[in-house]
């Protein structure tokens, strides 16, 4: 199997395992994180720290429960506020996250990040069969978070969350247990995120602060408002076509010669910005539209005007 | 300590025009913008062409960074935010985010990623009562000192600004006062525009020129903003100050670095005790 | 019911209106009213009152038919526009910008008017006649007022733009029954300047003692359009619910 294509699997798992989190924090719990890369690189950086000394899955439990708390922490800070607070929170957050990891060197190897991060498997996997390993581990991570958010959208969880953010009137009438929900379903998107940069940091078994830039952020975003908010499929998805879309531009290279390859990054993070822009403008529902609930099939006995 | 201080009172300064901005346009269109920090960033690339490339004076640069980045935020609200506009705020803020990439590419598209810097002579620092006062902080505090009269002018006194403070105040109110909010929302955006590209030449004086330059005022601008009460323009330019000084002191235990771990922490103490920022403007809880 | 277009200050014909993706609020209203009377519109809760006056005001875009004022199409104006047309509107409530002071508030009521015949100074000291509280205290908030100062505030500001056609949208809400007697006794004053009154109203029996004709609406549509003195509130009992049904 070609080297790029294991490549190309593991980014685009990596891409779907962040949109699954994001799409279950804003697009079903209806709470907006712009710190998405501060999450996953805090995933990335548990497992490089930790798996040398307490063994792969401990080390991803360990990175998924760190961004699971740091995201409920800061989902209750501002949830009683109006929603632009949480945004502004989160977006701090990814820029800290970064400032931390590049000074505190004792701990993240500043600069130069953390190498020979072990993967999953290694003592049993036979010499040179490492790709086949992470791929196989890759795809089944993907398919088993897919699998658990399905259940947890399917759940009466689920449900009360999808609800609450199509009906504003039902979610202020509720209140408080709702507000929880919210929060616990935000707190479980970080855990996502987490696992993401762990999956991230056994592939590349290198790290360091450069590989988590704000565009990983940017990236969750348009895969969400791609596949269309709520829905996992639809996630799926958007995450395939947009990493397609951008390996697609390596190849512009070819055809433009003249093109440096800072312009070239420029391009490519440039038609992000105006892919996210159109689709929002284009297409508000995504490309695969969420069925739309009324509040009250959950709520028989809420009674709302209008 | 007095020199702390000093520099503190100009970053603020510098920090003022931005929050200024960021906090207008929370006030008319109720969405944190979050391409403040690449618009800053395409202003003092603008000011960079009209300086090193046409070889015009600082001044005149400054005002063409200032129409540039005036212009661009008219497009972008005509283009993008203004289709969006009953969509809600976090429509908007990602939209922004969208905005943001594309103006900091454009940037790095046509510059690269290498540094760069005005053509200015280094002139000597004065020296007074053992504080080093550099020129160009001189530069920035004499210009943000006027650019808020200005905008306070306009603000308080002018039929714009009272039309600015209507559609903030009561958006659908405006509209039946013959106030179109269209208008308004177009000319706070230039209004706002102006300010930024001021700042990104400023702040292309104080550091290098870089495609990411705006992303170190980010934290701090926001900061500055909920400190002053989002919505509120008197609180940010005070916020800014704060957040200047805060920052600036901090190097006292602190290293250099952590600058903005700094705004965030004051950030996140605001939204666990203050949030209507100190400045009691009007709640802004759901 | 229409008698004489020439006269009618305001036409509404199949009219719809409704929020977002949801159903029409208001289904149908064909309506037209003579110029310097006042009709009050009253109707159960949620009978689509309100949203009918924000609809003639421009602020709920219009689903379908027209609207016009003095014989004018106004249907495609954005609301600032139909100020320029004739129409003033005072929504409940929030009818004033708190924030600012009065005399800021009586300064945007006609400052982007520029060209609309009948504004100035004369309509400035004629209006400011009618309510002279207001005129007294220019710099204080407008969020300091009580209830039925800002009342009085919001009128004034409307006015000023001369309209041909004022639109209140319950006037009295929040108020304490003596500012409503009040509040009532300064829209006709309003009238006897020359200005056609549309008021929605939940205070039945406050709008029946000033308004010439009334028109109940229920379900979105009208339900009856009688004289004022031929209606008697127990009577809109029976209206209000039975025919909602």
């Amino acid at each position: 199997m070609s080297a790029y294509l294991v490549t190309l699997v593991i980014l685009v798992s990596v891409a779907a395992l962040v949109g699954l989190a994001l799409n279950l924090q804003w697009g079903l719990a209806g709470l907006v994180n712009f710190g998405v890369s501060g999450f996953v690189a805090l995933g990335a950086y548990g497992v490089a720290i930790t798996a040398p000394h307490i063994g792969w899955l401990p080390a991803m439990i360990f990175s998924a429960l760190l961004c699971a708390a740091i995201s409920m922490a800061l989902a209750l800070l501002s949830i009683r506020l109006e929603e632009n607070y949480l945004a502004i929170v989160t977006i701090g957050f990814g820029e800290i996250v970064r400032i931390l990891l590049l000074n505190e060197g004792w701990l993240t190897g500043g600069a130069l990040g953390i190498a020979d991060i072990p993967r999953p498997f290694a003592a049993i996997t036979p010499p040179g069969g490492g790709d086949g390993v992470i791929l196989a581990f890759a795809i089944a991570l993907v398919a088993l978070v897919f699998v658990l958010l399905e259940l947890l959208v399917r759940s009466p969880f689920g449900r009360v969350l999808r609800a609450v953010r199509d009906d504003a009137t039902v979610a202020s009438a509720l209140g408080k247990p709702v507000l929880a929900l919210r929060v616990r379903a935000f707190a479980v998107g970080g855990a996502v995120m987490g696992l993401a940069g762990a999956l991230h940091a056994f592939y590349l078994t290198y790290i360091d602060p450069s590989q988590f830039t704000p565009i990983i952020t940017a990236y969750a975003f348009m895969a969400v408002i791609a596949g269309g908010r709520g829905s996992n499929l639809g996630l799926l998805l958007g995450a395939g076509s947009i990493m397609a879309l951008l390996e697609a531009t390596r190849f512009l290279k070819d055809l433009v010669p003249s093109i440096d390859g800072a312009q070239l990054s420029a391009l490519r993070l440039g038609m992000i910005g105006i892919g996210i822009v159109l689709l929002l403008i284009l297409r508000p529902q995504g490309l695969v539209a969420e069925p739309r609930r009324r509040a009250t099939e959950f709520f028989p006995n809420a009674k709302g005007e209008g | 300590m007095a020199q702390l201080f000093l520099n503190g009172l100009v970053t603020g300064l510098l920090l003022a025009l931005p929050a200024l901005a960021l906090t207008l346009v929370f006030g008319i269109l109720k969405f944190a913008n979050f391409a403040v920090g690449a618009l800053l960033t395409f202003g003092a690339y603008a000011g960079f062409v009209a300086n090193v490339q046409f070889g015009w004076p600082l001044p005149l640069a400054a005002a063409f960074a200032a129409l540039c980045v005036a212009l661009a935020s008219i497009i972008a609200d005509a283009l993008v935010f203004e289709r969006l506009r009953e969509r809600g705020s976090i429509t908007l803020l990602v939209a922004s985010m969208g905005v943001s990439l594309v103006v900091e590419n454009i940037c790095r598209f046509f510059f690269g990623n290498a540094a760069r810097s005005f053509d200015v002579t280094l002139a000597r620092p004065i020296r007074w009562q053992g504080v080093r006062i550099n020129h160009e902080q001189i530069v920035t505090a004499s210009v943000v000192i006027v650019a808020l009269i200005l905008v306070h002018l306009l603000l308080t006194a002018s039929p714009l600004g009272r039309a600015m403070r209507a559609v903030a105040d009561n958006p659908s109110l405006a509209a039946v006062r013959g106030v179109e909010r269209r208008t308004v929302a177009r000319i706070a955006w230039a209004l706002t525009g102006a300010l930024l590209g001021i700042a990104g030449v400023l702040a292309g004086l104080d550091r290098a020129i870089d495609p990411l330059m705006g992303w170190n005022y980010q934290i701090p601008i926001f900061a500055a903003a909920i400190l002053g009460g989002l919505g509120s323009p008197l609180g940010a330019v005070a916020g800014a100050l704060m957040i200047g000084l805060a920052e600036e002191m901090s190097a006292l235990i602190l290293p250099t670095n952590y600058r903005q771990v700094v705004s965030f922490c004051v950030i996140l103490l605001l939204l666990l005790f203050r949030t209507n920022g100190l400045f009691g403007a009007k709640a802004v809880r759901k | 019911m229409i008698e004489n277009r020439e006269t009618d200050a305001l036409r509404v014909q199949g009219l719809r209106a409704g929020y977002g993706r949801g159903g029409d609020i208001v289904c149908g209203i064909d309506f037209a009213q003579r110029a310097e009377s006042i009709i009050a519109v009253i109707g159960p809760n949620g009978s689509g009152k309100s949203s009918f006056i924000k609809t003639i005001a421009g602020l709920l875009p219009a689903r379908a038919g027209s609207i016009s004022v003095t014989g004018s199409d106004v249907t495609a104006l954005s609301p600032a526009r139909r100020v320029f047309a004739g129409l003033a509107y005072v929504p409940q409530e929030a009818n004033v910008f708190r924030s600012l002071t009065i005399r800021e508030n009586l300064k945007l009521a006609t400052e982007f008017l520029r060209g609309r015949p009948g504004i100035g100074r004369e309509q400035e000291e004629r209006v400011l006649s009618l309510f002279p509280e207001i005129a007294a205290r220019p710099r204080t908030l407008a969020g300091n007022l009580s209830g039925g100062q800002r009342q009085m505030l919001a009128f004034a500001c409307a006015l000023l733009a001369n309209p041909e056609v004022l639109l209140l949208d319950e006037p009295s809400a929040g108020l304490s029954p003596k500012i409503v007697s009040q509040t009532m006794e300064a829209i006709t004053r309003v009238r006897e300047s020359g200005v056609t009154i549309l008021l929605v109203e939940q205070n039945v029996s406050a709008a029946l003692k000033i308004a010439d004709e009334v028109v109940v609406l229920v379900a979105g549509r009208l339900s009856l359009r009688a004289p004022a003195k031929d209606v008697k509130p127990h009577d809109l009992a029976s209206l209000f619910f039975g025919k909602a049904a």
